[in-house]
């Protein structure tokens, strides 16, 4: 009797053990700063179905991208960090992890048998991931292509003056050269801008620029890594682009943000912009855009290659090991295959190949095929941990030339200059 | 009689008052102590918070700005000197910065004083609806500066925005506002401006109203006119206020951060970049703390250095 009093006393407090320590999982609230764009709002909206399945409740603290770098380093540079999930920017992959502030998942992918396999390898490798660990699981890719108005392409007006001043028919530029002149001519005979452009110092005009570099064959660094910025497709660019924010672009493009190239884009007022191709799902909306809804298209960036880029989900190492515990489990859960699937269908830019075949996605959005090579041929801005310093450099360098503060050869020659000197830092 | 008998030498007298205190003194000395106890334990639990929340983050950025310590290298040692003030003041960069900033604060507050001032003096005469005016007056000081910017960026967003919006329907061309390197420095002052000068009103409305009305009634029975009294009157009484008032204004103006970084971001190019975005880059973009906290050591002997030649300027002026 005794025995059985004793067996049922310890099974009890098994029991309560068991329930208390699920109870301190269920605990755990996961917070974690977001940048404000529909990424965002398409996950946080799905958020209550994870909640309910695990008990962990999640919260996202959403503010503009150029916030978030300064307010994530006070964070983890402190004895414990308030957010216990990461958003993680590919340009910060090269110097979170050289600071040590992020935990290798590569352990928790292993133990919970992770499939690391479904993502595409260029979204991997865009994160900093290698052998040595793994810091950021891909989250969504924001690749660069170029979004036009089909309708001004098609209008009978200015394809009669297309070809009588360029001798050629009005149709989606090919090469880079094309794009500019195309975008000039529409300002001077479409009375709207021609391209909405984010000129804005930092890395509205870095990322803009870099599509423009690549598009006309150029690249920061050779196979070597030997700064190449500064040679004759590097030049070919920095003319083009300066052609085109000076002649293309709309009045106040030095100012402008992604928002706001967004914004113009979607009253009709441009015809073209250089941008994320998830945008198109947001611009080629009945309700929020009704001028362009219907009108827009989407291409790779002419010239073949545009910007790459991609956000990450990573874990500080500054929080407890529950935290760690919880943060890995809603980064399993958001990944997977189905609650990808759900996200792509409300929009989401995957980074899991299946994402892209998949029949239901493809017939709600045929333009993923489209997506698909945007992101295949997307290539990266230079990683490494003072990528976010490299940005300023090369962002200040594009907007003093485009203000006419120093010439276009000065300003590559500086940028170039500036890439080596932070490459050796 | 009694005195000229008793006959006291002059070093036991001497004595005598030195330690044994009359009844009086002794009264003053334990009310000092008393005073100074009482004062002290009032001042302390204020001076203890003083010395966490200023005086540690400012010997702990002294220290930063000679050490070693980035955010990719954590660690204090090894002192490097004076290293990282050489590598600041090396950057051309920081001297352009430099020079705007100073530029930029004699603008502001230049122009916050005289509208300031032209209001206050209107504010003085006006009786009706007075605490109506310092009411709405005091909206745009209430204002957090992020707040200030992110709304007038959005009235003078070039495409969309209304301020040329109205430019355009009273027959105006658009301007760039902040999309050019010719009109965002001018368009940051004029929103600071905009913002800080309900400061100097109240200050300089609170000054007026304080001065007496005798040497008026003087200067009108002499036959002198308004702007006679303005300056011969007003304006030297006004001084000691108005000292404070643009000394506490140049000081935050040399401070500015709030503006360009929502605004412009230091552009287009580098014609809106103050010294303490310069020092925000250098810290947080370049990870340099050390080199971040030197540029704001500089900034701060700028700072201090306007101040006492200002102070000093208007002692000579008074002397």
């Amino acid at each position: 009797m005794t025995t059985k009093r004793r067996f049922i006393g310890l099974a009890g407090s098994l029991a309560l053990l068991a329930v208390t320590v699920q109870a301190h999982a269920e605990g755990v609230v996961l917070k974690a700063l977001m940048e404000d764009v529909p990424e965002t709002q398409i996950i946080e909206g799905m958020l209550p179905e994870f909640e309910k399945q695990t008990g962990i409740k999640v919260e996202f603290e959403k503010i503009g991208y150029a916030d978030m770098h300064d307010k994530l380093v006070s964070q983890l540079i402190a004895p414990k960090s308030y957010y216990n999930l990461l958003e993680v920017d590919f340009l910060w992959a090269g110097e979170f992890p050289a600071a040590g502030w992020l935990t290798d998942l590569q352990p928790l992918a292993k133990k919970s048998s992770f499939d690391m396999g479904a993502f595409i390898p260029s979204t991997v490798d865009l994160l900093g991931n290698s052998s040595k660990g793994l810091y950021a699981v891909p989250m969504y890719n924001y690749s660069m292509g170029l979004i036009y108005r089909k309708d001004l392409l098609q209008d009978a007006k200015l394809g009669a003056a297309y070809q009588q001043a360029n001798g050629t028919a009005l149709k989606a530029p090919a090469t880079l050269d094309e794009y500019v002149q195309l975008s000039k001519f529409m300002k001077q005979h479409a009375n709207i801008a021609g391209a909405a452009m984010q000129g804005q110092r930092g890395d509205p005009n870095s990322m803009e620029f870099s599509n423009y570099l690549f598009a006309a064959g150029g690249a920061y660094q050779d196979a070597s890594g030997k700064v190449t910025l500064d040679n004759a497709a590097g030049k070919k660019a920095l003319d083009l682009y300066l052609d085109n924010i000076k002649n293309g672009a709309q009045t106040g493009a030095l100012s402008a943000t992604l928002d706001d190239t967004q914004r113009l884009m979607c009253s009709g007022q441009a015809f073209s912009f250089v941008t994320y191709w998830w945008m198109l799902p947001q611009l080629d909306n009945a309700e929020k855009c009704p001028s362009v809804a219907g009108k827009l298209a989407l291409a790779t960036m002419p010239g073949g290659h545009g910007e790459s880029g991609g956000w990450g989900w990573g874990i500080p190492k500054n929080i407890s090991s529950e935290e760690q515990q919880a943060a890995w489990t809603f980064i399993q859960w958001v990944q997977s295959k189905p609650v990808v699937a759900a996200r792509a269908l409300l929009g989401h830019a995957p980074v899991r190949a299946d994402a892209y075949q998949d029949p239901a996605v493809l017939a709600k959005y045929p333009y993923y095929k489209v997506a698909a090579d945007v992101v295949a041929s997307g290539k990266s801005f230079p990683i490494f941990p003072y990528s976010a310093q490299y940005e300023d450099v090369l962002g200040t360098q594009l907007s003093m030339a485009a203000g006419g503060q120093v010439t276009a050869d000065v300003a590559l020659k500086d940028a170039a200059d500036g890439l080596t000197k932070l490459l050796k830092k | 009689m009694l005195a000229d008998s008793v006959k006291v030498p002059n070093s036991c007298l001497r004595q005598s008052d030195e330690t044994t205190p009359q009844p009086r003194q002794r009264r003053w000395r334990d009310r000092f102590d008393r005073q100074w106890q009482t004062g002290w334990a009032f001042a302390l639990p204020g001076l203890l918070v003083l010395a966490i929340v200023m005086g540690f983050p400012l010997v702990y950025s002294a220290v930063l700005s000679f050490s070693s310590y980035t955010l990719m290298r954590p660690h204090v040692l090894p002192l490097v000197g004076l290293d990282n003030f050489a590598s600041v003041l090396s950057d051309p960069g920081f001297w352009a910065a430099t020079w705007l900033t100073v530029k930029y604060s004699i603008i502001t507050v230049a122009g916050e004083f005289v509208l300031g001032l032209g209001i206050a003096l209107m504010l003085n005469r006006t009786l009706k609806m007075r605490p109506l005016y310092f009411a709405l007056l005091t909206i745009p000081m209430a204002m957090s500066p992020v707040s200030v910017a992110l709304i007038w960026r959005m009235l003078l967003q070039p495409n969309l925005g209304i301020a040329n919006h109205l430019l355009n329907q009273a027959g105006l061309p658009s301007i760039d506002w902040l999309g050019s390197a010719e009109t965002a420095f001018w368009s940051m002052a004029a929103i600071d401006i905009w913002q800080q000068m309900s400061f100097v009103v109240l200050i300089l409305a609170a000054g007026l109203s304080a001065l007496p009305r005798d040497p008026y009634e003087a200067a009108e029975i002499d036959g002198a006119r308004g702007w006679q009294q303005f300056w011969y009157i007003t304006l030297p009484m006004l001084r000691p206020v108005a000292a404070i008032t643009v000394v506490i204004q140049l000081i935050n103006e040399l401070r500015t951060y709030d503006l360009p970084y929502v605004l412009t971001k230091g552009g287009p190019g580098t014609s809106t970049e103050v010294l303490s975005f310069f020092a925000y880059r250098r810290a947080f973009l370049g990870l340099s703390l050390n080199e971040g906290s030197a540029a704001a050591f500089v900034l701060l002997l700028i700072i201090l250095g306007m101040t006492v030649v200002f102070f000093a300027l208007l002692e000579r002026r008074r002397a």
